[in-house]
């Protein structure tokens, strides 16, 4: 049998994006990279948009400007590789097209509340009448089902209610700065619950489609983020079914390794983290520091006995890292065989030499109306030999492929499409919205936001 | 189950899992909760040295009941094989020859010369080479040294954890390696997907880094946007988005949601709440430490759950901070069937955390605990690949099984 060529993995694959604000339009984003056709419904009305598109930023030199919805860097990140067509959903007609457009579509994502789409009438069951064979992601905090189904959620309280505060915590400090185990819980932060439930998207779309592909039926994915985030932390429930444990909070410390920790480094706010594994890390971690006596030491002899005076081994750690630069520790360290490296911020990341060495960092050219000019962007933690993978396009303008969309594809009348106008339906202009305020970097210096910043960023060459 | 007459997706697709600790097993588990027949590949002697990890089931050191091996290893058969040595390359050239995918997470420079990628795309075209390592198999990094700690510090996201007058804090358990699992299971199942129709496989190089540095959607712009350094969380704040003190616990107030600060203020309880001057984004940022003050009498008078609870009734969105017991009893998951009770030989009877997302017509089962070492030996050799007891007698002198 001759099967057509495909230079991508998803060619040919058609995406409806109906979703908002992080993890799934995250997952259509990845999909077009894959070579998915993604169409991104959006809505011109200010009280729907996706707020990732006006209340996320930032925007270039902290200046929203006139299209600001076009133009937040988070929302560019998230939402690359995609057309865009908009569809205010609270018109019959509106709804109509999109039931067209899911008629020729293979997959749809999704993260309204359940009762929305039911509302709408866009939930499994009636878009699966248009399209048998559809695929279909809903993304909610809980899921479609058990008693919490109804209750709406965002990644950062999420975290925490599936369980990372019980595994992450700094340790516990007494009058006499001897250390415990911690009891307060800590986050990952940065919306981490999202990304889980993005890859977890992913792999259920890409093994849906296989399942499609051998047996022609569809599939509806109820995906919980609480599931999922408890999946991630699968270990640590188990460990209370065998042993009855609740929580391990060992700030940066390890069970098992010693020393295991993250070390003041010249400059503000600069860090460094060593993970010694064994003995053998220990003798050669102790010839290259060069801290005479450390390694005949017997507080620090074996790993029992380093673990019980992490303490003092910390302090005279700290000492040897903070005259150094974080990447002078790296070097030093990782020369001996250590397990090193620097803690890297969004400016270092950018300049990393093995990011930049690999090709982590993707430009991107951006419609001149944006003024975003070219850009990098992070990518994604793989590639394949044999496919393409690559953002192809900047994330879409509003509605800036409505044309294309509802005249080419749906093959919709002009006077359908002036109806539509008309009734507000379809628009490319942001109605009901302001200019959003931005703050100035110094004040989010004081509040804490931003640790520091450089007036000279687009010119610093890599370091 | 009835109802499921299509099988699994992954059904049909054979994938050997030749990999330890956390990412490459990870990635099989999930391919094999997707219907794939996952073998797993283990050293003669000690085995995958996740085996060697504590906790252990009872807390008592055995190679078959370490607690982070049995969780990622259900649903695989296993097999025990020195592929360094000349009989045991053999022999994984004959397993080989019926697999789809190959997932591996030796370090560059440790991998054994049968493992080749040049060798094994010319003399298996159709076959799937996952590879996962801290740093990817190219760039000035990739022999480094790595644990979860330098991983997740050279992400990026480290420096985004915890508090910013302290040091940066590391993740929970080992999530790195959990991330990059999942992503070498997309990529993985996205050459899949594309072989069925090309006929032909390709070699995927999974980054560590890069899988978590792709969650830093809001740090890298704010460089490459506006030269801002983004930081940790705020010492200083209204303490809303954040993990607060209340009565047994720790919970996460929030002003998220479509519902407005009234209710909000009602819900938490203090009347000095219900003011004008706290009900705007720029009013909380102005008067965050007045606000802090009242939120933290208010959230004094209540339990984690029954606030968790109060809040999804008015349609807020608060969190709380739950422990490993919180949710093995979580009456939500259990009604959401995410636990599957699991018996094993040596370890005994627990019920293990499922599948995170639900899929319509897949039965998600435990159909096997995770294997005992080289529990799988003489149906994959010999049943399946042929071999006599002679022939197997003779592989395991020579150390290769």
């Amino acid at each position: 049998m001759t099967m057509p060529e495909r230079a991508l993995p998803l060619e040919g694959i058609r995406v409806v994006d109906l979703s908002r604000v992080f993890a799934m339009p995250y997952c259509g984003a990845y999909l077009a990279d894959l070579g998915a056709e993604v169409i991104k419904v959006d809505t011109h009305h200010n009280q729907f948009v996706d707020t990732t598109r006006t209340l996320n930023g930032p925007y270039p030199d902290n200046d929203p400007g006139e299209l600001y919805w076009e133009r937040g860097g988070t929302f560019q990140t998230l939402n690359h590789g995609k057309i865009s067509v908009t569809l205010d959903l609270r018109s019959d007609d509106a709804l109509e097209v999109l039931r067209e457009l899911v008629s020729i579509s293979d997959v749809v994502l999704e993260n309204f509340t359940p009762r929305v789409m039911r509302r709408f009438g866009l939930d499994y069951p009636n878009l699966k009448s248009v399209r048998p064979d559809l695929i279909m992601v809903s993304n909610t905090g809980y899921g479609h089902s058990g008693p919490w189904t109804n209750f709406g959620a965002m990644a950062t309280a999420l975290e925490p209610t599936h369980g990372t505060g019980a595994f992450m915590g700094y340790l516990d400090v007494d009058a006499d700065g001897r250390t415990s185990s911690g009891t307060v819980p800590n986050k990952i932060a940065n919306s981490y619950t999202d990304f889980l439930a993005s890859w977890t998207a992913q792999l259920a779309v890409l093994v849906s489609l296989i399942h499609r592909a051998k047996t022609g039926r569809g599939m509806w994915i109820d995906l919980a983020m609480y599931q999922v985030g408890a999946s991630f932390l699968g270990e640590g429930i188990l460990d209370y079914a065998f042993n009855g444990r609740r929580a391990r909070r060992l700030g940066n410390r390890h069970e098992s390794m010693s020393p295991h920790g993250c070390y003041p480094c010249q400059g503000n706010d600069q860090w460094a983290v060593i993970a010694v594994r064994d003995d053998s890390d220990w003798q050669a971690f102790c010839n290259a520091i060069g801290v005479p006596g450390l390694a005949s030491d017997p507080r620090f002899a074996d790993p029992v006995t380093r673990h019980g005076n992490q303490d003092a081994l910390d302090g005279i750690i700290s000492g040897w890292t903070s005259s150094r630069t974080k990447y002078e520790v790296m070097t030093v360290l990782q020369n001996a065989g250590v397990p090193s490296g620097p803690v890297l911020d969004g400016r270092d990341m950018l300049a990393d030499p093995h990011f930049r060495n690999r090709g982590y960092f993707e430009p991107v050219e951006h419609h001149p109306k944006t003024g975003l000019g070219r850009r990098e962007y992070l990518t994604r933690g793989w590639r394949m030999s044999g496919s393409d993978v690559r953002i192809r396009r900047p994330a879409p303008m509003l509605g800036e492929d409505n044309r294309q969309i509802l005249s080419d594809l749906l093959g919709l009348t002009d006077s359908r499409i002036a109806d539509l106008e008309a009734a507000e339906a379809i628009g490319q202009t942001l109605a009901g919205a302001r200019i959003p305020a931005s703050v100035p970097l110094d004040r989010q210096v004081e509040l804490g936001w931003t640790v520091d910043y450089d007036t000279d960023y687009p010119s610093r060459p890599p370091v | 189950m009835a109802g499921v007459p299509f099988g699994l997706p992954l059904d049909g697709v054979r994938v050997l899992e030749l990999g330890g600790y956390v990412s490459a097993p990870y990635c099989g588990r999930l391919l094999a909760d997707y219907g794939a027949d996952v073998i797993k590949i283990e050293p003669p002697g000690g085995g995958d040295e996740a085996r060697r990890m504590g906790p252990f089931a009872g807390d008592d050191p055995h190679l078959e009941k370490s607690i982070t091996f049995l969780y990622l290893n259900t649903n695989k058969r296993g097999v025990t094989l020195d592929v360094e040595t000349v009989a045991g390359a053999g022999l994984l050239g004959r397993l080989l020859e019926s697999a789809d995918v190959l997932v591996e997470n030796y370090p560059p420079d440790a991998r054994p010369p049968c493992l080749n990628p040049d060798a094994l795309a010319e003399r298996y075209p159709h076959l799937i080479v996952t590879s996962i390592t801290p740093f990817g198999q190219t760039g000035p990094y990739r022999d480094f040294a790595a644990t979860d700690i330098v991983t997740t510090a050279i992400s990026g996201l480290m420096y985004h954890s915890g508090d910013s007058d302290q040091e940066p804090l590391r993740n929970a358990l080992n999530q790195s390696f959990y991330v990059a699992g999942i992503n070498a299971a997309v990529a993985t199942s996205a050459a899949l997907f594309q072989r069925m129709f090309t006929g032909r496989g390709q070699a995927i190089d999974v980054s560590t880094v890069e899988c978590l540095a792709s969650h830093l959607v809001q740090a890298l712009p704010y460089y490459n946007y506006m030269g801002a350094i983004k930081g940790r969380r705020p010492v200083r704040g209204s303490g809303f988005e954040e993990l607060m003190p209340a009565r047994d616990g720790y919970v996460i107030p929030s002003v998220q949601g479509s519902q407005p600060w009234s209710t909000v203020a009602e819900l938490i309880g203090v009347p000095e709440l219900q003011d004008e001057r706290f009900a705007s984004g720029s009013g909380r940022i102005e008067f965050g430490e007045e606000i802090h003050d009242l939120l933290l009498q208010g959230l004094a008078q209540w339990d984690r759950k029954a606030l968790h609870q109060a809040s999804g009734e008015r349609r807020l969105v608060f969190g709380m901070a739950q422990d490993a017991g919180d949710l093995h009893g979580c009456p939500h998951l259990h009604e959401r069937e995410f636990f599957r009770t699991v018996s094993h030989p040596v370890a005994g009877e627990a019920d293990y955390p499922g599948m995170g997302p639900r899929l319509s017509g897949v039965d998600y089962q435990v159909r096997r605990h995770a294997p005992l070492l080289g529990q799988h030996n003489s149906e994959i050799y010999g049943d399946e690949l042929g071999c006599s007891s002679a022939e197997l007698a003779q592989l395991k002198a020579l150390g290769a099984i």
